[in-house]
């Protein structure tokens, strides 16, 4: 579904992320795992699409979703605005989100998170790219989130999670290890 | 942080003193001449004489302009100047000007007509100090003229009086032929010019009389300048502030990096603040159009405002804002975040702005860097839109000019736009 070849990225002298390739296939979770700066956030930027690469390519086959680890939106927008806008961009239909009607700004960071996954799961994508996606979720919201992911892997689709918590890791079908930008 | 960055430690000792530059230059502009329309309605030669003395009209005409510019112009076009307020004044040199001067009969007028604004009264006492010289000399040259008269008529001779030759006896002469016809044609002669006496002495006096019009023309607050200068400014700031803002919030909300996996690209997303910035400022210029043409009919402003002109000001605007629009985004792409993009606009927009003022007479190089900045030819193309009676040619090269700047503006923006994903 996705595959990046000989991706790395530079800010500077800093190197992110050295050369890695990396492949998502249909059905499979795979869970990113590494200590602050490892480069998760990188690759899974790079294979969102929401950062060019200094090297390498990256190829996506399948309409892909992402959720940044710092929520990605309008904050002067209300939520519902901010998915009806995206929606629009996207040409798809804006889902029902049960979300206070107050500019984004003003949620709690539980709230905006729910708000940054809902616009991840915009237009039915097959492949789903997910930054720390159940930081500051209630239990109740987690269960949902991992519902909604289990089901687009058995339905064929395939999701990249990054995450701290050991836990969820058990989760995932393949983990990759990051370290100081190399996969291990 | 200081030490870690001397790019800004360089513009935070530049800039004021850049700042200060452009005020010196822009206070300098203060002092400059007002332009004052000459009209030359009795095609004065290139010298004359009077009372058997040479007056040079080309030296007194560069005498004046050491204080004002004097541009000659027609009388419809100096009238139609100075209603818009390109001139603060109008010199008009009267038909049979110098017939009546050479004449010495009566006073001729030099009319002056001004605006009511601070500029008109300086050139008011400028021109009172001119004609006052001028009469100065001119006296000297009439005394002369008077003295031979008088010789005349004592020693007797030959002599010229409004045009007429006469030969005359002169009263030494008369005081032994009374009953001569000569002397009978003397008496007559001397009955003339005694009934001119008081009007020729009046003329000698003052030869030239100023004659000052009621104030007619613009306020220099509701001139052309002014409104073409507070167009340019408004659509140049609120554009540039308005785009550099918008984007540098789109990256510090991250919300370009959405955006750029396919919903929009990155030039749409820079087209998309330009073309805020131009709408915005197409509007708010045109409600400052309409806020002047109010001042301008509630105040009774002579020629009033020019409402025909006012739509085709929109699209000149929104080009304008455009423009401006562009040089904010390209300053979002080089800042940090929103608060410094938004800062770095209006540190950029100052100079850009007071450059645009700098008249060319004070700093030649001020102007050529003007013509590569949009603010000069924002306030040429909004005033020849407004005020010029045929405004397409200038129109034209100044909206190229801007087209031009704004190309070279979003192209500089349009490569940087990858900073903000990053």
């Amino acid at each position: 579904m996705i595959h990046a070849r000989g991706v790395s990225r530079r800010y500077g002298a800093h190197v992110a992320l050295h050369e890695t390739d990396f492949d998502l296939d249909g059905g499979e979770l795979v869970a990113l795992v590494g200590p602050n700066g490892a480069g998760k956030s990188t690759l899974l930027s790079m294979l969102a699409g929401a950062l060019e690469p200094s090297t390498g390519s990256v190829e996506r086959r399948v309409a892909t979703g992402w959720a940044p680890q710092r929520p990605s939106l309008y904050t002067r927008l209300t939520p519902s605005e901010n998915v009806e806008l995206f929606a629009r961009l996207a040409g798809t239909r804006a889902a029902g989100l049960d979300l206070p009607d107050r500019p984004a700004a003003d949620l709690s960071v539980g709230q905006r998170q729910r708000l940054n996954l809902a616009l991840a799961f915009l237009g039915e994508p097959r492949a789903l790219l997910l930054d720390e996606p159940t930081a500051a979720l209630d239990d109740d919201r987690r269960s949902e989130l991992w519902q909604r992911v289990a089901g687009l892997c058995a339905d064929g689709g395939a999701v990249v999670f990054a995450t701290q918590l050991q836990e969820e890791t058990k989760r995932a079908d393949r983990v990759v290890h990051l370290h100081a930008g190399h996969v291990e | 942080m200081l030490r870690r960055s001397p790019l800004l430690l360089a513009v935070l000792v530049s800039y004021p003193l850049l700042i200060a530059l452009l005020l010196a230059l822009v206070a300098g502009y203060a002092n400059a001449k007002p332009r004052v329309a000459f009209v030359d309605d009795d095609n004065l030669p290139e010298t004359v004489e009077i009372g058997g003395r040479t007056f040079h009209i080309e030296r007194t005409i560069h005498r004046v302009s050491d204080d004002v510019v004097l541009v000659p112009l027609d009388r419809d076009e100096a009238e139609q100047q100075l209603r818009n307020g390109k001139v603060v004044a109008i010199v008009r040199v009267p038909a049979g000007f110098i017939a009546q001067l050479k004449a010495m009969q009566r006073s001729p007028q030099v009319e002056l007509e001004t605006t009511r604004g601070l500029l008109a009264s300086r050139v008011t006492q400028q021109m009172q100090a001119l004609v006052y010289s001028l009469n100065r000399e001119l006296q000297d040259a009439f005394i002369d003229a008077n003295l031979e008269y008088v010789d005349l008529i004592l020693h007797g001779g030959q002599g010229t009086f409004l045009g007429r030759r006469f030969d005359v006896l002169g009263l030494e002469r008369a005081e032994n032929r009374v009953r001569d016809p000569e002397v009978r044609e003397f008496i007559e002669v001397a009955q003339l010019a005694l009934d001119q006496t008081d009007d020729a002495l009046e003329a000698t006096a003052n030869p030239i009389e100023l004659k000052i019009n009621p104030a007619g023309g613009r306020t220099w607050a509701l001139s052309a300048q002014v409104q073409a200068h507070a167009l340019a400014l408004v659509t140049t700031f609120l554009a540039a502030v308005l785009a550099a803002a918008a984007l540098a919030a789109e990256r510090d909300e991250r919300v370009i990096q959405r955006l750029a996996r396919g919903l929009a690209s990155l030039g749409e997303v820079l087209g998309s603040k330009v073309a805020l910035a131009a709408l915005v400022a197409g509007l708010l210029g045109l409600g400052v159009a309409v806020a002047f043409g109010v001042a301008v009919e509630v105040a009774g402003v002579e020629g009033g405002e020019p409402w025909s002109r006012v739509p085709v000001l929109f699209p000149a605007l929104l080009l304008a804002g455009g423009v401006a629009g562009a040089l904010g985004a390209l300053v979002a792409t080089l800042a940090r975040d929103a608060r410094s993009a938004t800062l770095v606009a209006v540190l950029v927009v100052l100079p850009v702005v007071f450059i645009g003022i700098v008249p060319r007479e004070a700093a030649p190089a001020a102007g050529w860097v003007s013509d590569a900045l949009p603010f000069a030819h924002e306030v040429r193309l909004f005033d020849a839109l407004l005020y010029e009676t045929s405004p397409w040619r200038t129109a034209l090269v100044e909206a190229a000019w801007l087209v031009a700047i704004g190309v070279v503006l979003v192209a500089g923006a349009r490569a940087l736009m990858r900073r903000l994903t990053a």
